[in-house]
């Protein structure tokens, strides 16, 4: 039976080329995101290990609570260094700073920003391996008016030794003597994409606003000494709330930070390879069925001249995992292309990922091998459990390839079910209450996809009366030949419906991420228009940056209006997680409206007091008056009164406002996030002018009027929404395939029709045209459904979704209008091929085929 | 005298040569092949297989062409023809009959017999139409699809649509060669009717004597090259000259 497989393998060479190719693509993309993924993880791993590979021990503040990707370390006294570098078995010990938001700018005026890497500056140590900052070029910084930047930028933004630049530091802009070029680590360690500026430490505590602290403090141990037992000396020196841990321990600590978000990430990718598989799955199925169907006459000879049911069943699955092992081993091959592409993707929309080898891990092989094999040999089930029931006759009966499928009477019961088990599941996804994210996404995931398999199951039943009432103006406009492509796609339903599922899946999601986007776009319009008054936004020229804590006051000094900043924290409020936002809160009125539904805003003490958003004060029973303790990551709780429930919350504030300065107590190296100012009498105009004055010490920053502002966020949503659309993409070039498969195989089985057409007169035009909007009729019937779909889908969810961010669904329905017709030509340009050969068959051959 | 035969002719093959393949392996199915079917008249071509009967009959009808010679439909030389024109002349001037899978089963036995004509955009001359309708006494089952007409019923349509819409000559291959007597001689009656009552022009290919016999003349085929013809034939007096070609 192998062998009969893979003749018959060879000699349909373009079957089985079809069929493959769709499987590659889906295992393809699962090979790309785990090697995306992996290739991360090797270099943030690097990284972990980089950072703590001259130190043996750390010497750093005790978080209450969160990880190191949450919350700056805590800061320690300066004496402390002496007294830990005194300890018995310490060769020596510095303190040592990594501060984010130190930004230099480039001898063109240009702030040197990175999407990359962080941006930060840091201190040498007279040890170099403490600090790992290598001299290479110069000499080391002294004092306040010198700095040192890392090689990398150094050579990519032309620095030039014993230049003058400007530093932005957490104190403001101040102009440095460029004297040396360092490097982190020697050999070199990996820097991902990180601008460093360096000072020596007590220009780098000036400069930061660290005075008598440090951040951390890495220690060394005399060589020889046995690990644990210098570790236990220093602890015994320590404060409370201060703890030593080694290297290895910092290193896991960072790899399994690092793990926290290049697992999300991974996930996220997955997703969207296996929707490709899910929707390859339709495809892979319905081509076995198809081609199958075709080889009745070679079926049911095999099973004349002896062939057991079983046999025939097994030639065919052996056939399928053939044509598994091939898909899996070029969709690894796809895979590792991929994940250049991928990379090369991210990079071109902004966020780039570091270079580095891409490593195929074991894992990956396995994934890829069990979904290619697993899927391709699942999808033939069916067709090969039908093939086998062939009757040793049926390839005598005259037409046997065109004969009228049974009806199926379990098709309206099974699809109910179907849609009814899905639904519930999806709704329950969405509306119930869940104890993890991960439970909530598979009900709502499994749940969407048994709605798919519900429309695939029912589809058939449809499919003829929908895609002859869409092929009617077919005949009016091309004659006789659109009436034969309308007749075409209706002869077979369940061909038309499993072709066109796939379409149908594909558009579903689009159009899901077309309503959430446009949603999320108008509420976030709305809530600005509604809730913002400033005439101005201030904020860091790569998203999700803060900005030095001093433009807030300098922007305050320039006159230009009311200047309101905002950052966050994070805190907990009775065990539970919160994002606490700091805020001006004095000037707040000036800038934003609150709608305070209780309490008022006169009463709020800038230390003690406490803005809470009416959905908390709800869960939590609290009014203007009650007192509620935050606990902070530093380890302090304080009790803070609520002066005013408000309901509106934007982009600046979340649920939770407190006074700025409350923030910076509590984490001193915090910057602002946002800055927002009313102009006030002075006049937008003068109001600008002031603010561009001011501004101009800060490269880093973009000044914004509201609806600048607007128009940068929803470019930013745009540009996420691209990459989901490319990802989702797949799934319709998988569609894509799918259509010009069936197509192919469609025109391949109804060559003696078109050689008959074609000999009582229809020209290759014709031919063509008859192709072409039969699958033009296929597709948008498939369009049709999905974009149905999808707006069920986009306007559920988006109803589900938080007030916050979504209180207004907004349909798209132009750009639903575009995917519609974007469809249509998508329909006819699967048919190019299957078209071209129908046109190019030889008559002769075609009317002389055995029909 | 040439040109009096052309006019007199539906169609007309002049030295008319195919070859397949070359060399070793070179094929002469026709070979300089002169013969003109007249019009008004129901002509059968015979012979054994592999004789070139099915070739002849295809270059003559424009889905094959010639290697070396001429094919006239009425005046038209064939050879100078685009496959377009080529498509557009089977369309307009010549009707088909195939030994199966003559009509397309997506379409009604009615939409079947006026595909060509649909094809053109043409609306054709509709009492004549509904005269060929009327001659497959198919009555009220011509709006039903193919896979519900027995195979008499559906040669019939194939012989309609070959007459709908007027055609200069109809080829016919072996247009009885799937179904039993009984329905081949109502077929056959069909065919005899377009002919005698309605003035067509019909060549037929056949290997079957008694079929050949229902024609006006016979033209015996033997590789590739006209051996004989007999006017006016009985099933007896062609099985006696094809016995005496050898077959």
């Amino acid at each position: 039976m192998l062998r009969l497989a893979l003749k018959s393998l060879l000699a349909n060479k373009i079957r089985f080329a079809l069929t493959t190719s769709t499987v590659v693509i889906g295992v393809g993309f699962v090979v790309a995101s785990f090697v995306v993924a992996d290739s991360l993880r090797s270099s943030f791993d690097q990284l972990s290990e980089d950072i703590v590979s001259g130190t043996d021990f750390t010497v750093r503040g005790q978080l209450a609570f969160g990880d190191l990707t949450e919350n700056e370390p805590l800061l320690l006294p300066e004496e402390l260094v002496d007294r830990v570098a005194a300890v018995d078995g310490v060769e020596s010990a510095a303190g040592t700073f990594f501060i984010q938001g130190v930004t230099p700018v480039d001898g063109t005026g240009e702030a040197v920003i990175s999407n990359a890497g962080p941006v930060a500056g840091a201190n040498w140590t007279d040890d170099q391996a403490i600090s790992q900052w290598y001299l290479m070029e110069g000499e080391r910084p002294q004092g306040t008016g010198q700095f040192a930047i890392d090689i990398s930028t150094s050579e990519s933004y032309d620095f030039e030794l014993g230049r003058d630049y400007q530093v932005i530091t957490p104190t403001g802009p101040g102009s440095f003597t460029l004297t040396g070029v360092m490097q982190f680590g020697f050999p070199e360690n990996a820097g991902l994409g990180a601008v460093f500026t360096i000072f020596d430490t007590a220009a780098a505590q000036e400069l930061f606003g660290l005075e008598g602290r440090v951040q951390t403090i890495g220690v060394r141990a005399e060589p020889g000494r046995d690990p644990a037992e210098v570790q236990a000396a220093i602890a015994s020196v320590l404060p409370d709330g201060t703890e030593v841990v080694t290297a290895e321990t910092l290193s896991d600590e960072f790899s399994s930070a690092f793990e926290g978000f290049i697992g999300v990430f991974q996930t996220i990718l997955l997703v969207f390879a296996f929707i490709v598989l899910f929707v390859s799955t339709f495809i892979i199925s319905n081509t076995f069925s198809i081609v199958l169907g075709q080889r009745i006459r070679e079926l049911s000879l095999l099973r004349a001249i002896g062939a057991t049911p079983a046999q025939v069943r097994r030639s065919v699955l052996t056939e399928s995992s053939l044509i598994g092992v091939a898909a899996a081993a070029l969709g690894i091959g796809l895979g590792m292309l991929g994940a250049l592409g991928m990379r090369g993707l991210f990079s071109a929309l902004g966020a780039e990922l570091p270079d580095g080898p891409l490593p195929l891990r074991l894992r990956t092989v396995i994934w890829a091998a069990a979904l290619g094999i697993g899927l391709t040999v699942a999808s033939s089930l069916l067709p090969a459990v039908k093939a086998s029931r062939t009757p040793p006759i049926a390839g005598l009966a005259e037409g046997a390839t065109g004969a009228a499928a049974p009806r199926q009477r379990w098709r309206p019961a099974a699809g109910g079910l179907l849609a009814g088990a899905g639904l519930l599941l999806t709704l329950r996804g969405l509306f119930a209450s869940f104890d993890s994210t991960t439970a909530q996404l598979v009900s709502l995931g499994v749940g969407a996809g048994l709605v798919f398999l519900a429309v695939a199951v029912l589809s058939p039943l449809m499919a003829r009366t929908v895609v002859s009432a869409l092929g009617v103006p077919l005949g009016w406009i091309f004659g006789t030949s659109g009436r034969l492509a309308r007749a075409n796609a209706a002869r077979s339903p369940r061909r038309t419906a499993a072709t066109a599922v796939a379409l149908t899946i594909g558009l579903a999601l689009v159009t899901t991420v077309a309503i959430l986007g446009q949603s999320l776009k108008s509420s976030f319009t709305r809530s600005l228009q509604t809730t913002v008054t400033a005439d101005f936004i201030v904020s860091h020229a790569q998203i999700g940056d803060d900005l030095p804590a001093a433009l807030a006051e300098d922007l305050r000094a320039a006159g230009a209006g009311r200047v309101v900043a905002f950052n966050s924290v994070q805190a907990q409020v009775g065990g539970q997680a919160r994002t606490i936002t700091g805020a001006d809160v004095d000037g707040i009125a000036a800038v934003a409206n609150l709608d305070v539904v209780e309490g008022s805003l006169e009463d709020f003490d800038p230390a003690s007091g406490l803005l809470l958003h009416q959905d908390p004060a709800g869960d939590l029973g609290v009014g203007p008056g009650d007192e509620l303790d935050l606990a902070f990551p530093n380890g302090e709780t304080r009790r803070l009164r609520v002066a005013a429930v408000y309901s509106q919350t934007t982009a600046f504030w979340g649920n939770w406002l407190v006074g700025r300065g409350l923030i910076a107590e509590m984490n001193p190296t915090a910057g602002v996030g946002v800055v927002a100012v009313d102009a006030g009498t002075a006049g937008a105009d003068t109001g600008r002018a002031a603010l561009e004055q001011a501004l101009e010490r800060y490269p880093q920053a973009n000044l914004e009027d509201r609806s600048e502002f607007q128009a940068s966020a929803e470019s930013n949503l745009n540009t996420l929404l691209v990459l989901v659309n490319v990802f989702l993409g797949f799934s319709l070039l998988i569609a894509l395939v799918g259509i010009v498969n069936t197509l192919t195989l469609s025109v391949f089985e109804r060559t003696r029709e078109i050689g008959l057409l074609r000999a009582v007169g229809m020209t290759r035009r014709q031919a063509r045209r008859m192709i072409r909007w039969e699958a033009a009729v296929v597709t948008l019937y498939g369009a049709l459904i999905g974009i149905a779909l999808g707006l069920g889908f986009g306007v559920a969810i988006a109803a589900a979704i938080p007030a916050d961010f979504i209180d207004v669904i907004t349909v798209p329905s132009g750009q639903l209008l575009i995917y519609l017709a974007l469809s249509l030509g998508f329909g006819l340009l699967a048919a190019l091929f299957p078209a071209f050969r129908a046109g190019r068959m030889n008559v002769l051959e075609a009317i002389s085929t055995e029909g | 005298m040439i040109n009096t035969t052309i006019l007199a002719a539906a169609a007309q093959a002049v030295g008319a040569t195919k070859i397949y393949g070359s060399g070793d392996t070179e094929v002469r199915a026709l070979d300089a092949i002169e013969v003109s079917f007249e019009q008004g008249r129901f002509t059968a071509i015979m012979g054994p297989s592999g004789s070139g009967k099915s070739t002849l009959m295809h270059c003559m009808a424009g889905l094959d062409t010639v290697t070396d010679g001429q094919v006239f439909i009425g005046d038209t030389d064939l050879s100078t023809l685009s496959e377009r024109d080529l498509t557009l002349l089977r369309r307009d001037r010549v009707g088909f009959v195939f030994q199966a899978f003559n009509l397309v089963p997506t379409l009604t036995a009615i939409e079947n017999i006026t595909l060509p004509m649909d094809l053109a955009g043409a609306n054709g001359d509709q009492a004549w139409i509904d005269e060929v309708v009327a001659a497959t006494g198919l009555g009220d089952r011509v709006k039903h699809r193919p896979n519900e007409l027995s195979g008499g019923q559906q040669q019939r349509v194939a012989v309609a649509r070959a007459l709908a819409g007027k055609p200069q000559i109809i080829f016919a291959d072996e247009p009885t060669g799937n179904v039993d007597s009984n329905t081949g001689a109502e077929i056959l009656d069909f065919m005899g009717r377009a002919v005698t009552e309605m003035g067509q022009t019909i060549v037929m290919v056949t290997h079957d004597a008694a079929v050949a016999a229902r024609a006006d003349r016979v033209v015996f085929l033997v590789d590739g090259k006209i051996v004989d013809e007999l006017a006016d034939p009985t099933p007896e007096g062609i099985r006696d000259r094809m016995t005496r070609l050898g077959t």
